[in-house]
């Protein structure tokens, strides 16, 4: 769980907003579920309805390697 | 997968056959690794193969006649390679490795005669802790003290001698008579008649020549504890059958020891010959240059030699597949490789992309001379992927959701005006996602000339499922066209792709099968068709056993007076496009140098008939026309040759729109309108590009916005005013960032996706985060 974590680039919430609660990001917990395993990380999220935001090169990079480990496991 | 088909396939790969040189020595030398070591100038490594397959090697390779010379495949050529000269030259720079003799086991052996297979005897018994002595008449050494220096250096003899002294196998000097014969059989429990010494004459020990038969399995003697290389007959004798004899006792002797039959599992010692497969084709003539002093070849002369070694292998299908070349496979190897990382109940399944990359295509196994087919173990590993739960959620996702597109947009009519169908044209699922209007002109033509009534049915076959190892997904496939036939009146089905005809023949055997090919090649040309440059006809992976269909392409163009050309590796033998097997959805870019290594078989323009091919082999820069190009042009020839395939988006919209316009144009439906598409988004070149790679179809970002639209997007940028929504309709989140207009259209910046399971994203696939099982047909959207 925390060495998803730690390799993570840090994401910077880049302007974005929450635009139903109309808040700023900032760091919130959430878990990222993939085939069976699940990871506690920390990202950029609504600190009132806690939607957490994933830009492209999470998506894009750390995750679809994560996802490729998993599914090769 | 049980271990037993894998072993059966195993046995149909000769690759690991050893070479002719090593199934005709009696000893079996490895000479092909011999002279790999010799012509890297390593006669260490080289002296070490000796060691490993002569007895006494010191002595013995000075012996060796080189039986290997007749098998070596270079005779065939020029001349077999001169192993004695190479074993020569080992001896003259290398010393044998020292090695350890076992502890001594307390069994004692008897050997008559001091000859060379009672020398080599000795040895290979001694060393295994074996109390041996050697009883012989005369100084040791028979008939090899007669040998001239240059044919054995006397300092080998003596060498062998101290070196059998150093293993405690003692030479007593005897006096032989039936009496000592009778007192030694007594007093050892085995005991070898070396008759290669010309001192044991048989009637010295009370034997007549006659009672010296041994069996020539065990050259065991009628009691069996009597073993004996038989008494030369006049000429024909050679050292090598000596050591073979030695060896072959050695074997008898420590069956006999341990109790084991000695007849049991001694296949395979006999000289034999390989089924090593060999191509010479293209091999060059190289005659040997002989040595400046035969008894000493230098550094360079041996080496020279040892570089005309063939390094006979087989790997003839390896020279045509690009899959087992970049995986350093042969079907053997990879088979075996394959079978253990999947079969691996825990840890991490590193063979999944390389069992996924095989295009199934068959250019194997006909290559092959003996017929194995690496694609059908592929097919069964991939089954057990799925079986097992091994099977990566996201390798064939995309092209299994594109096969129910297809299927969900499915339709069958009879022709217009008519209540029964003779015939079927089923164009399958990529012609009409290509070219969707040559698709309907010759939908047109075919029901203009064939009686009977054509019906019409655009569906996917259901190949995909097989190839992505789903074997209930594929019989739902194969049943869903199944029943759409039976209901159409079970009239004979015209298929267009040359893989929906290889699905059907396998899937729905009850179901009359004609290929387009063969119908359009019957039928008069159509109006308006061209002719192009000279091109190379391309034949699909799948048309690979389907002669009939290969010959009516053929037919058509000569019809057309289309000139062309038969590329190298055509026929049975046509490579595959990398689209076979669904090798291009697990790894696009090996499924791309499949293409590419077609592509460079010609310079000339290619021209094929299967639209997969078509469109793979010019997305690698060919330019390649489709046979439809030709018979309903919708271009000139030289700009079909350049058109560009369409993108995964346009292939979806392509079959839709072949769909409506369809219906509209002959039948003179009105269809409803699909409302997938009711959103305008401006997206950029590169972006699209880009889509492209990430397989995001323009209708999953159509499917966010409107989500969007309704909801209202996630996020929005404070300092852009950009907007940011995401979605998981299935097992995929997609985010898409954008601008809208005030005209209600999209200005699209980036959209990407992620497997992973985010709390909170809406959509239908929000509770999922991909079963282990992988695709489920029964699951996500439909």
């Amino acid at each position: 769980m925390s060495t998803i974590n730690r390799e993570l680039p840090e994401i910077k919430a880049g302007g974005w907003r929450c635009r139903k609660c109309g808040r700023d990001l900032q760091p919130v917990t959430v878990d990222l579920t993939y085939v069976g395993s699940s990871f506690r990380v920390e990202l950029p999220g609504c600190p009132d309805c806690g939607l957490v935001f994933i830009p492209p090169e999470l998506a894009l990079g750390k995750m679809l390697e994560v996802e490729k480990l998993l599914e090769d496991k | 997968m049980d271990k037993e088909t894998l072993q059966q396939f195993e046995a149909q790969c000769f690759q690991e056959e050893p070479p002719a040189c090593q199934t005709s020595c009696p000893l079996h030398l490895d000479a092909r690794a011999l002279a790999a070591c010799l012509s890297a100038g390593k006669a260490a490594e080289a002296r070490k193969i000796l060691d490993r397959h002569m007895p006494l090697s010191g002595l013995s390779a000075y012996l060796c006649e080189g039986p290997c010379q007749a098998g070596c495949r270079r005779q065939e050529l020029d001349r077999g390679l001169d192993l004695p000269l190479l074993e020569r030259y080992c001896l003259s720079r290398t010393r044998a490795a020292r090695f350890m003799a076992m502890p001594p086991t307390g069994r004692k052996i008897a050997l008559l005669g001091a000859g060379l297979s009672s020398l080599a005897l000795a040895w290979e018994l001694a060393r295994k802790g074996h109390q041996v002595r050697i009883f012989h008449q005369g100084p040791p050494g028979g008939r090899l003290r007669a040998l001239p220096e240059d044919r054995l250096p006397e300092k080998a003899l003596s060498e062998a001698l101290e070196g059998l002294g150093k293993l405690k196998a003692a030479l007593a000097e005897t006096l032989y008579s039936p009496e000592k014969f009778k007192e030694i059989q007594a007093d050892y429990p085995i005991v070898f008649l070396g008759g290669d010494d010309p001192e044991l004459r048989p009637d010295l020990i009370g034997l007549r020549r006659a009672d010296i038969q041994p069996d020539p399995t065990t050259l065991l003697l009628a009691g069996g504890r009597l073993l004996a290389r038989p008494p030369l007959e006049d000429g024909g004798h050679r050292y090598i059958d000596d050591l073979a004899a030695a060896r072959r006792a050695a074997g008898s002797i420590e069956r006999l020891l341990q109790g084991v039959p000695p007849d049991s599992a001694r296949a395979g010692e006999e000289v034999y010959a390989t089924r090593l497969q060999v191509n010479l084709e293209g091999v060059a003539v190289k005659e040997p240059a002989p040595p400046a002093d035969p008894r000493r070849p230098t550094e360079a002369e041996a080496a020279a030699e040892a570089g005309r070694c063939l390094q006979c292998q087989c790997l003839e299908c390896v020279k045509n597949c690009v899959y087992l070349r970049h995986y350093q496979g042969y079907p053997k190897k990879t088979a075996r490789e394959a079978y253990g990382l999947i079969s691996t109940a825990f840890g991490i399944h590193t063979a999944n992309t390389m069992v996924l990359s095989c295009a199934e295509c068959g250019q194997c196994r006909e290559i092959c001379p003996n017929g194995a087919d690496l694609g059908r173990i592929i097919g069964l590993l991939r089954q057990q992927m799925v079986e097992t739960g091994h099977m990566p959620v996201s390798a064939h996702e995309f092209a299994l959701e594109d096969m129910l597109f297809s299927n969900s947009i499915a339709f069958f009519r009879h022709q217009p005006g008519r209540t029964r169908s003779r015939w079927l044209f089923f164009p399958g699922c990529q012609l009409p996602a290509s070219l969707p209007r040559a698709a309907a002109r010759l939908y047109e033509h075919l029901s203009g000339h064939l009686d009977g009534g054509l019906g019409l049915m655009a569906a996917c076959c259901g190949a995909p499922a097989r190839w992505s190892g789903r074997p209930r997904l594929t019989e739902e496939s194969a049943a869903f066209i199944g029943r759409a036939w039976a209901e159409a009146g079970r009239p004979t089905v015209i298929t267009a792709c040359p893989s929906c005809t290889l699905f059907f023949q396998d899937r729905l055997p009850d179901m009359p099968l004609k290929s387009l090919w063969t119908v359009l090649a019957e039928l008069p040309l159509p109006e308006g068709a061209v002719t192009g440059p000279p091109l190379a006809l391309h034949d699909p992976c799948s048309a690979r056993m389907d002669q009939a269909t290969r010959k009516s392409a053929r037919d058509l163009m000569a019809k057309l007076g289309q000139p062309f050309s038969e590329p190298p590796l055509g026929g049975r033998l046509t490579r595959c496009c990398g689209y076979g097997g669904l090798a291009s959805a697990a790894n696009p870019g090996l499924a791309d140098d499949f293409a590419r290594d077609r592509s460079a078989d010609t310079e000339a323009p290619l021209a094929a008939y299967c639209v997969m091919c078509r469109d793979r082999l010019r997305a690698v820069g060919h330019p390649t026309l489709h046979l439809l190009d030709l018979l309903f042009p919708e271009k000139s020839p030289a700009e079909a040759l350049k058109r560009p395939g369409p993108g995964i988006s346009d292939r979806q919209e392509n079959r839709r729109a072949f769909r409506l316009n369809a219906l509209k144009e002959f039948w003179a439906e009105e269809p409803e309108e699909d409302q997938a598409m009711d959103v305008t988004m401006h997206i950029p070149e590169e972006l699209a590009e880009l889509l492209e790679k990430r397989r995001i179809l323009r209708s999953d970002l159509a499917g966010v916005l409107k989500a969007a639209r309704a909801e209202g997007p996630q996020f929005v940028n404070r300092e852009t005013g950009r907007h940011l929504a995401c979605l998981r309709p299935r097992q995929v989140t997609f985010w898409v960032e954008y601008s809208p207009r005030a005209d209600g259209s999209f200005d699209i910046h980036d959209a990407y996706g992620h497997r992973m399971l985010v709390p909170g994203v809406p959509g239908e696939g929000a509770d999922s985060a991909a079963s282990r099982e992988g695709f489920d047909p029964m699951g996500g959207r439909r």
